[in-house]
């Protein structure tokens, strides 16, 4: 958007210039009004070129400043923020704050806080549409090493209501239904149990642990869980649900890490395990003060990923268990909300 | 958002009931039209989630009767939260109370002070309480009240019900329950509906009713009901058993259904969020209420004076609609899911805003009458049919040609 407006603003003022009358001829001719191709092309190849030249120039008197300051033991000046869509984001009154107490209090009464709570261990379901193959089974396959004390359930030809009931007998806390289309995994239903909510996401992006490259392979540890950027009534509640389905004593042996990271209502899922080389050679501190504990010497901690790799839309949170036709819906995402890029709903 | 608020709200105040069981009363003043959140009565807990509420919306003594998921029915003085008296319910928590009204007084015995309410369960006991309102919260006690039950239907489950203006009839209907209606005095069952007959292809549809109202406040012959199967019906007594006119609207199941009160026009909320009024006359859609409403709506509420609705629901916002331009007034986050909403009509800002709320009133009125002026048009089932044959006709003669 910036981008663009500076754009015409520099076309408004070639108008200005060509209305004076200056000397400059080649300024003032736009680019848009020239009706020979080749020629709009070159010339606008050569504006292009300029623009690129300046921004260089710009950017290396920044960077000659900050030497400078540093040199004479200044205060390097201020580095500019970049403006993004997230943050001139539209203002949401529904973003929590960390001192509401109605939010304390409702978080104790819903659905999730006796996992939350270490009352009920979460064990989890996890099954299929259909019609399953290829990528499908692969994928769950490492869901299930992602998230523990999951058991898959061959689906049959079973309605999903029946296996909600079968599951609720089985003490169940969760289902998992991923959703295959044309042989790829495209969605993903989670359901708490026994009354929670359902969440439908949409599911893209998938990246399976053989095709990531230097991958690591996960320890049966309980993992620890990264949660970002889920800020308001709607997202927090995601956020809680999706903290229902891992156990809430992470096992720091394990070195293992699941991260939700929410960014422009897309939430990220990545799985990684720590990594403490220790190297003789190098100087560096090792950053992870667990490191330091258990190793000695120079220890280097990185992150290691050990897939899969996927990304999660929300399209609709249903109230209670799954029920298309007499269901209703907590929160769901209409044509009409997406007026504006920078609105966000998690 | 900020076009949002730009729209001034007229002066309304609200009390809203949510699942912690927290009491908000929501205001709008004369000052500041955007409506705030003024008090909050309650302490937030999940079985004290409120089911159903009632408002004796009188100028003297008004009076607000809860009914919570742990089985107590609480007198609750609408004006400053005060509990007037509590009762716990005998099975309470396993066959909690779905439907509650709290009759109006009548204005001769202002004095007595005692209070009737009609409540029904989800299992079908509908029971007629008269209870004593204490100025002091004493103990929960059922020995000074007294009670009259009666079952309203053997199977299924209740989900909706609604007592007519002049409060001697009341309907219930919900899963498996067809619609019926009750003399409150002789409790004896007056009427009850039928199930529409299998479609063309045979398939039969399970009865379920998710919401139901009185069409008019004078005469008890007119209910509309909204299904899980998104129809609106409307019954006439005198008429049949079978809907006079159905209605599909959307996909998702109707969850509320909210008369005007010019006897013809209804406001229906659907399972998915859709806010829209209806000409139950013809069953022509008059417009949708649009403005990011994206969770149920539960509850519709209609003020009797200014021509505005109020809705709340899942999406945890209170709304404020105009109903000639179906313009959303302004939104209220209010954190929790909503179950329920009412309108306190007597309250003005201090007597400042008198003068506008009349004002406005007339408007309406003047408005009521102009729609009145047209004709009611009915149209039975039989011209429906008649119209779709003819189609079909002409249908095939195209495909003659």
């Amino acid at each position: 958007m910036g981008g663009k407006r500076k754009n015409g603003e520099d076309d408004n003022n070639d108008i200005e210039e060509k209305e004076e009358g200056s000397v400059n001829k080649k300024r003032e001719i736009l680019p848009s009004l020239i009706k020979n191709k080749q020629k709009r092309s070159a010339v606008h190849a050569k504006v292009k070129h300029e623009k690129k030249r300046e921004k260089k120039k710009k950017s290396k008197a920044r960077e000659a400043a900050e030497r400078r300051a540093l040199e004479l033991g200044e205060e390097p000046p201020v580095k500019a923020i970049p403006r993004t869509i997230e943050n001139t984001r539209e203002v949401d009154e529904t973003v929590c704050m960390p001192d509401d107490q109605e939010l304390f209090a409702g978080n104790d009464a819903d659905e999730f806080s006796s996992i939350l709570k270490q009352e009920s261990a979460p064990k989890i379901l996890i099954t299929t549409c259909r019609f399953n193959s290829s990528r499908g089974p692969a994928f769950i396959s490492e869901l299930l090493s992602v998230i523990p004390n999951a058991h898959y359930y061959k689906r049959g030809t079973y309605d999903l209501k029946k296996i909600v009931e079968y599951a609720n007998n089985k003490d169940f806390t969760s289902i998992i239904v991923v959703h295959t289309n044309r042989r790829e995994p495209d969605a993903l239903l989670v359901m708490s149990l026994p009354d929670g909510p359902t969440a439908h996401f949409k599911l893209s992006n998938l990246v399976l642990r053989k095709n990531i490259k230097n991958h690591g392979n996960p320890t049966s540890h309980k993992p620890e869980l990264v949660l970002n950027n889920f800020t308001t009534r709607l997202g927090h509640r995601i956020g809680r649900m999706i903290q229902s389905l891992f156990p809430q004593d992470p096992n720091f042996r394990g070195r293992r890490v699941v991260t939700f990271h929410n960014q422009r209502d897309f939430i990220f899922f990545r799985h990684h395990r720590y990594v403490f080389d220790s190297k003789e050679s190098k100087g560096t501190k090792a950053k992870d003060t667990k490191g330091e504990n258990t190793l000695q010497g120079n220890v280097v901690a990185r992150l290691q990923e050990c897939g899969p790799r996927f990304t999660l839309k929300l399209t609709s949170l249903q109230h209670g268990t799954f029920d298309t036709k007499g269901g209703e819906y907590e929160w769901v995402h209409k044509p009409e909300m997406d007026t504006s890029r920078r609105r966000f709903f998690l | 958002m900020a076009a949002v608020e730009s729209r001034d709200c007229p002066v309304i105040r609200a009390l809203t009931f949510d699942v912690l069981g927290l009491i908000k009363a929501i205001q709008s003043s004369y000052a500041s039209t955007s409506p705030k959140i003024v008090e909050t009565w309650g302490h937030p807990d999940s079985s004290n989630s409120i089911l159903s509420a009632s408002l004796n919306d009188s100028k003297f003594n008004p009076l607000l009767a809860v009914a919570r998921k742990n089985g107590h029915i609480e007198l609750v003085n609408p004006l400053n939260g005060d509990i007037h008296s509590s009762r716990i319910i005998e099975n309470g928590v396993e066959d909690p109370i779905v439907a509650l009204h709290l009759f109006k007084k009548d204005p001769t015995d202002s004095l007595s002070r005692e209070c009737t309410l009609v409540t029904c369960t989800r299992k079908g006991n509908a029971a007629l309480r008269s209870l004593e309102v204490d100025k002091t919260p004493s103990e929960d006690s059922t020995c000074n009240d007294s009670v009259t039950t009666w079952n309203v239907c053997s199977s299924g489950e209740v989900l909706c019900s609604a007592v007519h203006g002049n409060e001697s009839q009341a309907l219930f209907g919900g899963k498996g329950v067809e619609v019926n209606l009750w003399d409150l005095e002789t409790r004896s069952k007056t009427w009850s509906s039928k199930a529409p007959p299998k479609s063309s292809l045979g398939i039969f549809t399970p009865t379920c009713f998710t919401a139901a109202t009185f069409l008019n406040k004078e005469d008890h012959h007119k209910i509309v009901a909204g299904t899980d199967n998104h129809q609106v019906r409307l019954y006439d007594i005198s008429a049949q058993r079978r809907p006079v006119i159905s209605v599909d609207f959307r996909e998702a199941p109707i969850k509320a259904v909210t008369e005007d009160i010019d006897g013809h026009t209804i406001y229906i909320g659907t399972g998915s969020g859709d806010l829209a009024s209806i000409d139950i006359r013809t069953g022509k859609l008059l417009g949708c209420f649009l403005g990011k409403c994206s969770g149920s709506i539960r509850s519709i509420v209609r003020h009797p004076e200014i021509p505005l609705i109020v809705s709340v629901g899942l999406d945890r916002y209170l709304r404020v609609w105009d109903v000639k331009t179906r313009q959303l007034l302004s939104a209220v986050f209010l954190k929790q899911h909503l179950t329920n909403v009412v309108i306190d009509s007597n309250f003005s800002d201090l007597g400042t805003t008198g003068i506008a709320v009349d004002a406005l009133s007339d408007e309406a009125q003047l408005n009521q009458n102009e729609v009145d002026a047209s004709p009611p048009v009915k149209r039975k089932k039989g011209d429906k049919k008649l119209k779709s044959k003819k189609k079909s006709k002409k249908i095939v003669e195209e495909e003659d040609d």
